[in-house]
């Protein structure tokens, strides 16, 4: 039993975050996004994404980071979805402006919801960077992250209905400017999948016929709520470095009391999405490794319980959390010039994506019944 | 990340749950008495056969009666006596407070008077911290020892004051006694340090000038007792780290407080939380969707915990030192308990605001869950001071 990252996850993290603290500075992030908002001048450069930044999608993409959970077989690295959230929390806790989230989730879902030919497809050009993705469920509540034409875009029934692939080109992502400005989002208005009805012609359905998904979006719903994390913990060491900063009636602010117990409860709502979201990957990866039936058919019921209660969490933290941030930092925090604006956004729009706090928590509330308490049987430390 | 338990730890939960099935209240231990004198002897019944089965003092040295177990061990121990409804072993406080104080601090010759009636429940104890006026504010405690002989150092200390929220008094042989001895002048000018000149005592309770009174709850059952000390005498020989010494003394019994207990009350919660659902099954009140995701979040909240608590103790175990756990899980345990209670009065219905009902009490004792072992509000001071290294208040 240990509930802390290994040594080479840990190693993992922390080169992701040395290399983004001196790639993706909120310096750099407001670069990004003046460059999108500028006039423009002459012949657009067409090959960029706006809002995006391309020198550092391209660097991620030759780090191999883009494949990280994807099978050797089909290109990537073949880790699990621990190293990928461990990753993954820190493009958020950087805000990085990169077409990341979008690309690692449609991976996992034709990973663990495709068939043969849908892996073989598509996995390797998702492993190399050279094809975004998008993930998303049927309703288009949310601005989706990475959802442009030039995209692989993986759309699912929220209820655990068929889920549907769209080839790069099918036509239905439209462009939509999402409250955060960074990495790029479109809309994918797509209200149900009727498994009577024909799709798209660049459409095919996950899974080869219209089959009750999950494994994958379940998968897709931790990764989202680990950059969760990393935003929310940003905010968090934000905060609490600015109000032992900030002196008010000749004092620091954070020697206040309401002040101190505002952080106090920004640190809780973190730990808890924290422990859950690791809890969640670490049960994937258990099922992944599982090779007995039972331990299985065990994990496999455990996993949409605990990737619920990982979403729900990180998306209630992530609203939370940044909004806090905002609050304690008082009117500098409502300005453009203070950078908390961006962990507010980021975390506003992956709060609803692939679900948010309700739509897991009823989850939650229609499994609980028949899903026993996750109890420690394996010995088997296989994910370490 | 491994969220498993290795062979050892397997084994070592599997002869405690064949043992529990057999001792614990499926087996022989049968079902708690309501009156509260016989259920202390029930509890103490139950503790000495733990003591006698080797499980009561778990996480003591082998040397002095325990099983010398882990961590981790100890987590599980605590999590298997909750999930077979077995009880707490009656004297908790001996167990997880008093015996590892003495270890730390005390002498051999208090060592070896104290140690070995603590597991058999033979002598039991309370804990004499709290004081009307020093209750966060701990360190403001004004019971006061003197020397009985002033020019005799050796002479016995006789101690007078008064002392409260002392649960199992009325059946304690010992008491966890801070007292002050020195000035430190309570805090009472600017800039003296309140908590020097405290020092720590074990006080026998079996004396006439210890006066116990029942200390009636909001529930209407005196869980608690206050207790009134004048000349109270304490010998010499039974100061613990020295005079002037009890604020350290008093740390550590304070901070081997949640070890363990957290992974119990965490079952507790969990069991308690099976109990609702089933009941909003059957009542009909799970198809409601404003309890149904009232539910889920107490499901949320309720893993969280048992994670929470077993990323403390890998912190301990891999770094050696806790981290922002203990504090976090007391906050998250109290405030979950409280809306879980809360939220079973509209699943219940009225059966919950029925007098002497289970539900009834549980709705009120919640209360002071926030409140007994550190309000929330000194956790979330701690938190914010300590882990997060936020300026201390003016």
């Amino acid at each position: 039993m240990r509930f802390d990252l290994s040594e080479d996850q840990q190693e993992i993290q922390r080169a992701a975050r040395d290399l983004l603290g001196g790639r993706a500075t909120f310096a750099q992030l407001r670069t990004v996004v003046a460059e999108k908002d500028a006039e423009p001048t002459g012949m657009p450069d067409l090959s960029r994404t706006p809002g995006e930044d391309a020198a550092l999608t391209a660097e991620l993409a030759e780090l191999g980071w883009t494949g990280i959970a994807i099978p050797e077989e089909h290109g990537g690295q073949g880790l699990g979805l621990v190293e990928l959230c461990a990753i993954t929390e820190e493009l958020g806790y950087a805000v990085a402006a990169v077409p990341y989230l979008g690309t690692v989730t449609a991976a996992l879902v034709v990973q663990h919801e495709g068939t043969e030919d849908q892996r073989g497809d598509w996995l390797p050009h998702l492993a190399s960077g050279q094809l975004r993705g998008a993930t998303t469920y049927t309703g288009d509540r949310v601005p989706v992250p990475g959802a442009t034409d030039a995209a692989l875009l993986l759309v699912g029934d929220p209820h655990g209905g068929p889920a549907a692939l769209y080839a790069p080109g099918a036509g239905i992502a439209e462009d939509a400017e999402a409250v955060d400005p960074t990495r790029g989002h479109g809309r994918i208005p797509i209200p149900e999948l009727d498994p009577e009805e024909e799709l798209n012609p660049r459409g095919e359905w996950l899974g080869g016929t219209p089959t009750p998904s999950g494994a994958g979006f379940d998968r897709a719903a931790v990764v989202v709520a680990a950059e969760l994390v990393g935003v929310v913990q940003r905010a968090l060491d934000m905060t609490v470095a600015y109000v032992k900063e900030r002196r008010q009636f000749g004092v620091p602010v954070g020697s206040f009391q309401a002040v101190q117990h505002g952080a106090a409860q920004m640190l809780r709502d973190v730990a808890m999405a924290r422990v859950l979201t690791y809890n969640a990957a670490w049960t994937a990866d258990a099922l992944s490794a599982a090779e007995d039936e039972g331990e299985r058919a065990r994990l496999a019921a455990e996993l949409p319980v605990a990737a619920a209660m990982a979403k729900a969490a990180a998306s209630d933290a992530g609203r939370t959390v940044t909004a806090a941030a905002v609050q304690l930092h008082g009117g500098i925090g409502f300005t453009w010039e203070a950078d908390v604006h961006w962990l507010l956004k980021r975390a506003q729009v992956d709060a609803a994506l692939l679900g948010g706090a309700g739509h897991h928590r009823r989850r939650i509330a229609t499994r609980t019944s028949s899903v026993p308490v996750p109890e420690p049987t394996a010995d088997e430390p296989a994910t370490d | 990340m491994d969220l498993t338990f290795t062979p050892e730890q397997l084994a070592f939960r599997d002869e405690l749950r064949a043992w529990l099935a057999e001792h614990g209240p499926a087996g022989s231990l049968g079902e708690e008495p309501d009156d509260e004198d016989e259920s202390w002897e029930w509890r103490r019944e139950w503790q000495r056969t733990l003591s006698e089965g080797g499980w009561a003092g778990v996480h003591w040295p082998k040397e002095v009666g325990g099983r010398g177990a882990s961590l981790t061990e100890t987590a599980i121990f605590f999590e298997e006596l909750g999930r077979s409804g077995s009880p707490l072993p009656a004297d908790v406080l001996g167990i997880l407070l008093a015996g590892p104080t003495l270890m730390s601090w005390g002498d051999d010759a208090q060592q070896e008077r104290l140690l070995p009636t603590i597991l058999s429940a033979d002598e039991t104890w309370c804990q004499g911290f709290s004081e009307p006026d020093a209750g966060s504010d701990f360190a403001a405690v004004k019971t006061r020892a003197v020397k009985a002989d002033p020019d005799d150092p050796d002479s016995d200390w006789l101690i007078t004051g008064q002392k409260v929220w002392t649960s199992g008094a009325q059946y304690a042989k010992w008491c966890m006694l801070v007292a002050r001895t020195g000035d430190g002048r309570g805090g009472q000018e600017p800039g003296a340090k309140k908590h020097q000149g405290l020092t720590y005592f074990v006080l026998d309770m079996e004396q006439e000038e210890v006066d116990v009174r029942p200390l009636v709850q909001i529930t209407g059952s005196p869980e608690f007792n206050e207790l009134f000390l004048t000349d109270a005498r304490v010998p010499q020989s039974m100061v613990v780290g020295g005079v002037g010494n009890g604020w350290k003394v008093a740390l550590t019994t304070l901070m081997n407080e949640r070890a363990g207990l957290a992974f119990f009350l965490q079952v507790r919660l969990r069991q308690a939380l099976d109990r609702l659902v089933a009941v909003a099954q059957e009542n009909g009140s799970s198809e409601d969707p404003v309890i149904s995701d009232r539910l889920a979040d107490l499901h949320l909240r309720t893993e969280a915990l048992r994670l929470m608590a077993w990323k403390g103790l890998t912190a301990i175990e891999q770094y050696g030192q806790p981290g922002p756990e203990g504090s976090l899980t007391k906050w998250l345990w109290s405030e979950t308990n409280q809306l879980l209670v809360q939220l079973a009065v509209d699943v219940v219905g009225a059966e919950a605001l029925t007098a002497d009902s289970r539900w009834g009490y549980e709705l009120l004792r919640a209360r002071g869950n926030s409140i007994e072992g550190g309000t929330t509000e000194i956790q979330k001071t701690i938190i914010a001071e300590r882990v997060l290294g936020l300026p201390r208040a003016s």
